[in-house]
Parts: structure tokens; sequence; C-alpha cells
């Protein structure tokens, strides 16, 4: 579902992704974790070209992500078109949780598939009110986000990226801005998607989230990955040095 | 009727013909808003812009015209401009200098009013799959106009009275047809005065509809 290949990434000298690899299988859900400054979040946005990638290739669902390649294996910038479609496909959810603080939770739900599928309003509003029945915020439908907790906040960030029926979720630290009693809620929504099937990428500094519904967790450190295995692996027996170290001050 | 130097007969004989001008200085005030806040909204996209030359350009604009006086611009509009052989009304001259200058300081006010816009707002549509414009159109505009009213409001309260400028280029609005009162009664105390409320009772009308439309927008907030 997801294919990264030698990713590499550069602020002006600081050298953030160097040769990222990584291969998503379709529902699987891989967890990233690592110290802060790894490059966690910028190869996330690299994924869905929110940030554009120096070199490397990425794609998505068979889709190549930002650059593709032509027969003679150069690479270039693809058209703005085939961009946002692949966008729409791919759902992101945010630390911050980044609501339209102008609308509504459903205004909010409903935006995607009105401004970017271009769907009925009635259509697009029937989905936004299962969505957010789904995240149990049916209720809390025509509150603006300043009117929501944190947790429910989060939890109709999700509602509003799956409303574009994302191929992909990525989720990045997800409960980290969450007071503590917060977290699981939004993890619970979170474990469901799993189970239904949705093939996520989550960055998360929550191990016993990973322990529970990853299928792979990954280890990042100084924009390398060091490390792709097992939950039961890393968490039992960790490779590398640098992954022991990290866990030991986390755990 | 007298009060010390001020007499109130002559005050109201003028008022009709002050009046006069001042319904041109609120018909310049609002034509400047217009075609100000299009300019402006235009150059502050253009500043933003991720295209070098766009930004460059637009950076250009604002650097000119808000360092220039505007009398000097009007001067160059309605003097200048005939020398190269293009002659301006002093109408004309007066709306498109003051829209030009207006337009420069609405789109620095616009321009911080979008990048005071969290960056995550932007980040956020373009992941539901949105082009920037219909970002700019949906998430980030929506949210900046509520900040702009209260400087634009400034702006707009600014542009009106700078409108008495353009009397130097013989446009009589309602500087002018106090300047032409006093050439033939020469009671300037009066007349400058009179002239002087007549301004005051239109910025403050003017303050207070702003601020009924920033009570609007707050109630349809929902904060
Ligand atoms: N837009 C940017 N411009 C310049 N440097 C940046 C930018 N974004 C990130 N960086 C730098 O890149 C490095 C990796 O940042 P990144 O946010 O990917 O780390 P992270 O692993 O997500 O860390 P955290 O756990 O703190 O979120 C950091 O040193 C950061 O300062
Ligand atoms: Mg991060």
């Amino acid at each position: 579902m997801i294919v990264a290949e030698k990713v590499n990434k550069s602020f002006g000298k600081l050298h953030v992704l160097k040769d990222v690899s990584l291969t998503v299988q379709q529902g699987e859900v891989v967890v990233i974790i690592g110290p802060s400054g790894s490059g966690k979040s910028t190869f996330l946005r690299c994924l869905n070209y929110l940030e554009p990638i120096d070199n490397g290739y990425i794609t998505v669902d068979g889709q190549p992500v930002g650059k593709r390649r032509l027969p003679n294996g150069r690479l270039v910038d693809d058209s703005r078109k085939n961009l946002y479609r692949l966008r729409s496909r791919i759902g992101m959810v945010f630390q911050r949780f980044n609501l339209f603080p102008h609308q509504t939770a459903l205004q909010n739900v409903m935006e995607g598939p009105i401004t970017v599928s271009r769907i009925p309003v009635s259509e697009a509003k029937a989905r936004a009110e299962a969505l957010l029945a789904k995240v149990g915020l049916a209720d809390k439908a025509q509150a603006y986000p300043v009117q929501l907790s944190g947790g429910q906040q989060q939890r109709v960030a999700i509602a509003r990226a799956l409303a574009m029926q994302p191929k992909v979720m990525l989720f990045d630290e997800p409960t980290s801005a969450l007071d503590p009693e917060l977290v699981g809620e939004v993890l619970e929504v979170i474990k469901d998607l799993a189970r239904d099937g949705m093939t996520m990428v989550v960055v998360t500094h929550e191990m016993g989230f990973a322990r529970e519904v990853a299928d792979r967790v990954v280890f990042m450190d100084e924009g390398s990955i060091l490390e792709d295995t097992t939950p039961q692996n890393i968490f039992t027996r960790p490779g590398h040095p640098r992954t022991r170290e990290f866990l030991s001050k986390i755990l | 009727m007298r009060f010390g130097p001020i007499d109130v007969e002559f005050i109201l004989g003028i008022l009709p013909f002050l009046f006069k001008g001042a319904l041109i200085t609120i018909e310049l005030t609002v034509q400047a808003i217009v075609f100000g806040t299009f300019i402006g909204l235009f150059v502050a996209l253009m500043k933003i812009s991720r295209f070098k030359v766009l930004s460059i350009l637009g950076g250009f604009y604002t650097w000119v015209i808000r360092g220039i006086p505007l009398l000097v611009q009007l001067f160059i509009l309605y003097y200048g401009l005939p020398h190269i052989g293009i002659q301006l009304s002093p109408k004309a001259a007066a709306v498109m200098g003051l829209s030009i200058c207006g337009g420069a300081y609405i789109a620095e006010i616009i321009r911080a009013g979008i990048q005071s816009i969290e960056k995550g707002q932007m980040e956020a549509a373009l992941s539901l799959g949105m082009s920037y414009a219909q970002a700019m159109r949906r998430v980030i505009l929506p949210q900046a106009y509520r900040r702009l009213l209260p400087p634009m409001g400034n702006e707009f309260i600014a542009l009106m009275k700078d409108t008495s400028l353009v009397s130097v280029i013989t446009m009589v609005e309602l500087m002018r047809s106090g300047i032409l009162l006093n050439t033939t009664y020469f009671r300037p105390m009066e007349i400058y005065i009179t002239v002087g409320v007549v301004y005051l009772i239109m910025t403050t009308f003017f303050i207070y509809l702003i601020s009924l439309l920033e009570k609007r927008l707050a109630i349809s907030d929902g904060e």
C-alpha cells in the first residue's frame, strides 16, 4: 500500500531523512517510534507530499507521490491535480488537531467531501453524521471546536480525515497534546480503525498502544530507520543499542 | 446668534454647500475602499506566493507606495501624467491615487492577517486534497477576515481622512468646499471648524458601522 524507497530530505544543511525506506502492506498498522528530532514527523509529511522530498521515490496505493518516474528512469514533478487527488486518499491526523475553528464539528467533517469530492451536500451530511456517530460524537455535531475537549477535537479530526474515504491513514502523535485522561478515548477510535482493516502509519510514544495494535514497530533515529520488526521483538529483544537506550528511557 | 467668534447663522448658511462636498467625500471613500481592498487582496496574495517573481513584485509595490507621500503620488497622477500624454479627470486621479495608496496598506493588513493563521490550518486543508486556492478560500480567508476587520476599519477611517488631500488636485470634496467658501467669505475659524465637525461626524458613524459588523461576525462565529 505504501512503498518508500531511499527517501532523502534536508532543511538547508540539516539532513533530516537519510535513505529512509519503508513498505507498508494493505491493512497493516505500522508504528514509528524514536527520539525527538529524529525525523518521524518529517517522514510522515513526505508520505503525502506536504513536505517535498529531495530524492527517493514514494508510492501510495500504486500512485507515485509528488514525483513521477519517466520510462528513462528520471523523476519529474507530478501534476498538481494528481497530487491533490492522491492527498484526498491519504488521511492525516495531526498532533494539534488542526480543526477549522470557524466551522462546527459537522461542517469540519463535511468540508472535504463537499469542496474536494464535490458530492451533494445531503450526502456529505449523512456521511459526516455517520462518522461522528462512529467516533462517539453524534451529539456534538453542532459544536464549534472551541467548545470541545482535546480528545473530542481529535476524534472529530479523525472523522474529518475518514470522510474522504482514504486508503491510508497517517497519525502524527495523535495523543501527545492531550491530557492523560483523554488519551484513551482517542486510542480506542484508532484501534477500531485497525480492527476494520485500515492501513495506518502511527507516530506515537504510547508503547502500550504499539504493543497491542501494531503489526510492526519502526525505530527511527537521526533520520534513519534503525529497526523494523514486530512489537514483540522490539520490546523484548531490541536489536540495536540505540533502540535499547531509547526504550529504557521511555518505558 | 453668536458664541464668541462663532456665528451660528453663518454656519447654518454654509452647511448645504459643505454637505454637497461631504457626499463627494463619502463617494470617494467608498470607491477607494472597494478598489483598494481588491488591490490589497491581490497584492497580499502576491506577497505570500511561493513564486519568487510575484512576491518580489508585491513587495516592491508596498515598498514604493508606502514610502512616498500620498500628496506626491496625487501630484504625479494629476500634474505629471499629462506630460506623457495621459490626462486624468480630477475624480479619476483622486480615486486612482487613493485606491493605489490604500491598497498598499490594506495589502500589508491582509498579509499579516493571513500569516497569523496557524500553519496547521493550511496543512489540514491540503491533506484533505484541497488545492492551494480552495484552502485559501474555504479555510484561511474566512478565518483571516475576522481578524482583519479591526485593522481594516482603522485603514478605512484613515482613507476617509486622506480624501481631504485630493482637494489639491481641484477635486471639490468636503475640504475643497471649505477652501472655496473661505476664499469668498474669509472666515477661516468658523468654516474650518465646521468642516472638521462634519469629518468627525462621518468618521464616528463609520466606526459605529464597523463595530456593528464585528458584532455580527462574532455571533456567526459561535464564540
Ligand atoms: N520546516 C522545517 N524547517 C527546518 N527544519 C525543520 C523543519 N521541520 C523540521 N525540521 C527539523 O528537522 C528535524 C526533524 O524534525 P521532525 O519534526 O521530523 O522530528 P520528530 O521526530 O517528529 O520529533 P518530535 O518527536 O519532536 O515530533 C528536527 O531537527 C527539526 O528541527
Ligand atoms: Mg514530530
